[in-house]
């Protein structure tokens, strides 16, 4: 694939199973295009055929043909094609199978007016219990850390890490308004209801590397700075600044203001900066009025970052109980 | 030149339909109808059988839902009554009697007022025990249908008032019509009886 | 536009006197306001729903200016609007739902539902079945009695604390339950509504079945008046479920339920009082069950209006009338048994959902019959290109975009990326804006000589139509690419979301578009107004067309006909061979 991940057309596809519905996509839109470009060279010739004359007449009676029934049955057949050749074995495929628990990264997401906050069962395995009567601003989800042992390892981080070419399982849940857990790249889309869980699975088949390079540009900085601020995906630098010698950014740095200051100062005027966040969970369904702003950065791991996440994040865990 | 609006089938029935515009339109009014009770009526099937077995959440049956099976017994036996004397008021009217009819639309409009006053002290006696519609998803159900349904008889009963009272004039100038509108009124009476004889079964019996 | 219609009804009152509908005294209020004349009930349901598809516009046009400038104060009317959509100038996020949720609910069931069924239904139906007057004319006026103050409850919501509805047109709970104030007006204004199509369609099935004039059996009946009976079926079965949902969430915002709201409900972290144990899918099945029907009931009408104009302009029978007929009652009974295609996002499991991905698969059958009846029906034609046959032709491909781009929808697999982007938004609008729109511009330029006894000025109708043309495709057509890029519906700020950001360009593009399309109206609104008192005088049949309502003055006085006309023979008998004339009126007995 090339060019940037984001366009005009589908987004560039990061999971195992988005590739058949792209090529489902695909295969309707080119049945739709025939479709409309051959009625469309008939109707248009009739337009100009048949347009009024003096001295013709219409005609009352078409010679009989078979052509439209022959259409007809043509668009009921391949649509019989695209329901059962294509549509049903896709879902059923993705809907019910879910990959086995041992094979699985296991993760509850959990939609509230707006946020995303992601429910990690922790080295245990086992999700802690979540009580409604618990949440609170610094409990967000209810957790009961205090209650029930297998809370106390439990990752709870309003960003999605997930690791790279392994079967992810989401739970997704509603803590108050019906959401819809949206991931673009990755072709997942699933309504959180409140008062059920539902599950969906994904295999993510490309990095958040794979995406930030392919988002990287080059950005002067000699605009006025606020811009880095107002940038809505967050940048971060590509590689260490100044390239020799000792860098006074490193790669990976947010291009935040004073960032940008500590690069003018030692004559940097240009750099290749990419998005932190290269893909993101978003909210499908309206749900309120901040819905727009409901969103959470999704990262695809490779196996050593993300275990050095989940290190990060148990290493919070141990200084909060402390 | 315009001759004065005639419309066809206003009284006598439709040579294919075999029915007056009235009773058709009366009876695609009813098959309407029938669809809102249906929704209702599906949405508290779906309710009861998605409840859980045990806890707060657990749908009361008839030995725990307080409901006065007595009273409601007493209720559905009054509005069947009142059915009864709508066609009698219809089948008075047929014979030219008008003042028998007359009675019969007064005691059709006395039993659905008996049956409003039984509801009202059904509603004010839960209310007194504290049970309101927020209280539980079974008394939702139960103060919406049968709400919903003592909106129909309050409907029945405005009908029957205008055509005892000042709709009873057209008797005079066209008994013809004046019957049918017994007809068509009476049918949808029949309606909302049967309603009621679904509600009743499955809310205070189950 | 009444003043006509409205001058022979009066002389004809005079005349008879004491008739049947003795009630109806000539005064000004029973002439204009409280009319019980299907004619003048139908100018009112027509205007009344003009003024509301404008207004209902103008929201989008609003929004339209946050989606191409986000977070830029409103120009012009920015300090105009109150407290509750905009903040110094600038729209809000909940001012954004607000106009997004009325801007739905006002052109389905405010705009196009009574201007094709109230308004074309009302005046055209009786007149083509050969009868005077609707089966239950007072009812007719209920119905738009009712009607009136369901859409100014709407109109009042604005004034409310807290704004209109925001919750979207579909009024999911819970969000719709936590609503502020502006829903449940939001509902009440609904059961009003929903009242009033109620009382229209008992009126319009009664007229159709018993009303017809001597000779007219059932196919030999017009494809709109099919139209019309299938749409008002529709109404009548599908619209009370909805009601009952109504009802419901109305007991669950006033009186404290739960009948969509579960158990534990944390809204802003603390715990909600409802006690729950009801469902929210509830109202979405309830919900859907009404506006999947629903979208026949838009494009039912439309079909009907597009295939009178399509006979009379192509001088020819339409092709295949009889699988028109089929296919519109086969559609409307399908469409009650598709309506969980909306759904598929919800969790459902794959036996329900192959359900409705084959009764949606079956019911694109009968839509692909209509429209390829509809296309052979230019072949071997002689095609007039009157101002309404261009609106009609270009509502042909145009409704086939939409149709075919309801299939990948319809098919759960690719739906699983478009679900709720702009694709969807395309789709649907495809399907009812430069859809049904088209085909009522297309009624309006066809039927405006009978109803006000003069024609509408060409060539400002080809300035309106071809503008039109143009922009209503600039409007729609980039919302594809925008959904296939992941753009999601009803998003405040186009560019909160990375794949948005992209497509940013396509949305500005939209923008001007819809406002270019504001503009491209007023010829039409200048037309439409100067034409009723200046336009051409036109004969009793301008287009020389064959259905009945042909047969009557232009404006037809109050009773339509001098007298009841017999009917002789099908519905669009053009060049039948050897006849005198390229068209044999069902009114008129032929010599052979």
């Amino acid at each position: 694939m090339n060019g940037a991940p984001y366009g005009r057309w589908l987004p560039w596809n990061a999971s195992e199973h988005g590739g058949q519905i792209d090529s489902l996509i695909d295969v309707i839109h080119w049945f739709m295009l025939i479709l409309f470009v051959g009625w469309g060279i008939f109707f248009v010739y009739c337009l100009v055929r048949f347009r009024q004359k003096p001295g013709r007449n219409a005609a009352y009676e078409l010679p009989k043909g078979a052509a439209s029934k022959y259409a007809e049955v043509g668009v009921a057949i391949f649509e019989g094609f695209l329901l059962f050749g294509l549509s049903v074995p896709l879902w059923s495929r993705y809907k019910t199978a879910p990959p086995p628990p041992e094979k699985r990264m296991d993760v509850t997401a959990i939609g509230e007016q707006f946020a995303w906050n992601f429910h990690y069962p922790g080295k245990d395995g086992k999700y802690g219990r979540l009580d409604p009567t618990l949440i609170s601003s610094s409990n967000l989800l209810g957790l009961d850390k205090d209650g029930d042992p297998a809370a106390e390892d439990d990752i709870v981080s309003p960003e999605l890490h997930v690791p790279l070419n392994q079967d992810v399982y989401v739970r997704i849940r509603s803590k108050d308004v019906i959401h819809s857990f949206a991931i673009p790249a990755m072709r997942v889309k699933q309504d959180a209801v409140p008062g059920m869980e539902v599950p969906v699975w994904f295999k993510p088949t490309r990095s958040s590397d794979e995406f930030r390079e392919a988002m990287a540009r080059e950005y002067s900085l000699d605009q006025p700075t606020p811009l880095f601020n107002k940038k809505k995906a967050g940048l971060i630098l590509m590689e260490d600044y100044p390239a020799s010698g000792e860098p006074v950014a490193h790669k990976g740095d947010a291009l935040v203001n004073a960032t940008v200051e500590k690069l003018l100062a030692a004559g940097i005027k240009t750099v290749r900066a990419a998005p932190r966040a290269t893909m993101e969970v978003v909210c499908a369904q309206l749900c309120g009025m901040n819905h727009y702003s409901m969103k959470a950065p999704l990262f695809v791991d490779t196996p050593e970052q993300f275990e050095a996440w989940k290190t990060a994040q148990s290493a919070e865990i141990e200084i909060d109980l402390e | 030149m315009s001759a004065s609006i005639e419309i066809p089938c206003d009284i006598t029935p439709h040579p294919v339909t075999g029915m007056y515009n009235g009773k058709f339109g009366v009876w695609l009014f009813l098959a309407s109808e029938v669809m809102l009770f249906g929704a209702l009526f599906s949405s508290y099937i779906l309710l009861r059988v998605g409840a859980p077995e045990a806890g707060p959440l657990a749908w009361p049956d008839y030995r725990t839902n307080h409901l006065n099976v007595p009273l409601a017994t007493v209720n559905t036996m009054v509005l069947i009554l009142s059915s009864v004397t709508v066609v009698f008021a219809w089948y008075y009217l047929q014979l030219h009697k008008f003042a028998a009819a007359r009675a019969c639309l007064l005691a059709t409009i006395g039993l659905a007022l008996v049956f409003m006053v039984i509801k009202y002290f059904e509603y004010s006696h839960k209310f007194h025990d504290g049970l309101y519609p927020s209280t539980h998803n079974f008394y939702a159900v139960y103060f919406t249908l049968t709400g919903l349904h003592g909106l129909h008889v309050l409907g029945g009963i405005i009908v029957f008032a205008y055509l005892v009272g000042p709709g009873a004039a057209m008797w005079k100038y066209n008994p013809a019509k004046f019957t049918n509108r017994i007809e068509c009124a009476g049918l949808y009476w029949h309606f909302v009886d049967l309603v009621w004889i679904f509600l009743f079964p499955s809310i205070y019996l189950l | 536009m009444s003043t006509h219609a409205a001058a022979q009804a009066h002389a004809g009152h005079d005349q008879h006197g004491s008739g049947h509908d003795h009630h109806a005294h000539s005064s000004w209020w029973r002439t204009y306001v409280f009319s019980t004349d299907h004619k003048t009930i139908g100018i009112q349901y027509t205007i009344t729903a003009l003024c509301f598809l404008a207004f209902g516009f103008g929201l989008m046009l609003i929004m339209r200016w946050q989606l191409a400038y986000p977070s830029d104060p409103i120009p012009l009317i920015g300090g105009l609007l109150g407290k509750s959509l905009v903040e110094s100038g600038v729209l809000t996020g909940q001012g954004y739902n607000a106009l997004g949720a009325m801007h739905g609910t006002i052109m389905v069931f405010m705009a196009i539902v009574p201007l094709a069924v109230g308004g074309f239904g009302n005046y055209v139906v009786p007149l083509m079945v050969g009868a005077q007057d609707m089966a239950f004319p007072r009812l007719n006026m209920a119905s738009y009695w009712v009607f009136l103050p369901g859409g100014l409850i709407m109109l009042a919501s604005f004034f409310m604390p807290g704004g209109p509805a925001a919750s979207g047109w579909t009024s999911y709970p819970p969000l719709s339950n936590i609503a502020t104030m502006g829903q449940t007006a939001w509902l009440i204004g609904m059961i009003f509504l929903i009242t009033s199509s109620l009382l229209g369609s008992v009126n319009f099935i009664v007229t159709i079945v018993q009303l017809r004039a001597p000779g007219l059996s059932m196919f030999r009946l017009p494809f709109f008046v099919w139209a019309q009976f299938v749409t008002a079926f529709l109404l009548l079965l599908a619209f009370p479920p909805l009601e009952a949902a109504g009802v419901l969430q109305l007991m669950d915002r006033v009186a404290g339920t739960s009948f969509f709201m579960p158990q534990g409900l944390v809204v802003s972290q603390k715990l909600h009082e409802a006690v729950g144990g009801g469902s929210p899918l509830l109202w979405q099945h309830l919900f859907w069950f009404l506006a999947h029907p629903e979208v026949y009931v838009l494009i039912l009408p439309a079909l009907g209006i597009v295939s009178e104009v399509i006979a009379a302009n192509t001088r020819k029978p339409l092709w295949g009338y009889k699988s028109l007929v089929y296919a519109a009652l086969f559609l409307g009974f399908m469409s009650f048994i598709v309506w969980a295609h909306h759904m598929f996002m919800t969790g459902m499991g794959t036996t329900l959902s192959t359900f409705f991905q084959i009764t949606t698969m079956i019911i694109s059958i009968p839509s692909v019959i209509v429209l390829t009846a509809l296309i052979i029906s230019y072949h071997g034609a002689s095609i007039r290109y009157s101002v309404p046959m261009l609106f009609a032709t270009a509502f042909l491909p145009m409704f086939a975009i939409g149709g075919l781009t309801g299939l990948p929808l319809g098919l759960t697999a690719s739906d699983i990326h478009l679900h709720d982007t702009y694709y969807v938004i395309g789709h649907f609008h495809y399907v009812v804006a430069p859809g049904t729109i088209f085909a009522m511009f297309a009624g309006i330029y066809h039927w405006f000589p009978k109803v006000t006894g003069r024609m509408m000025n060409r060539t400002l109708g080809l300035i309106h139509f071809w503008f039109s043309f143009i922009f209503i495709n600039g409007v729609f057509m980039p919302m594809f690419f925008m959904g296939m890029a992941g753009a999601l519906r009803r998003q405040y700020d186009p560019e909160a979301q990375l794949h948005a950001e992209t497509v940013q360009g396509l949305s500005r593009m939209v923008s001007y578009s819809a406002w270019c399309l504001a503009a491209v109206q007023i010829p039409f609104v200048i037309n439409f107004f100067r034409s009723i008192w200046s336009g051409q005088p036109a004969s009793q049949n301008p287009w020389q067309a064959t259905t009945l309502e042909w047969a009557a003055p232009s404006p037809p006085p109050h009773g339509n006909f001098a007298q009841v006309p017999t009917v002789h023979c099908g519905p669009y008998e053009y060049s039948v061979p050897g006849e005198r004339r390229d068209f044999c009126p069902q009114f008129e007995a032929r010599e052979a």
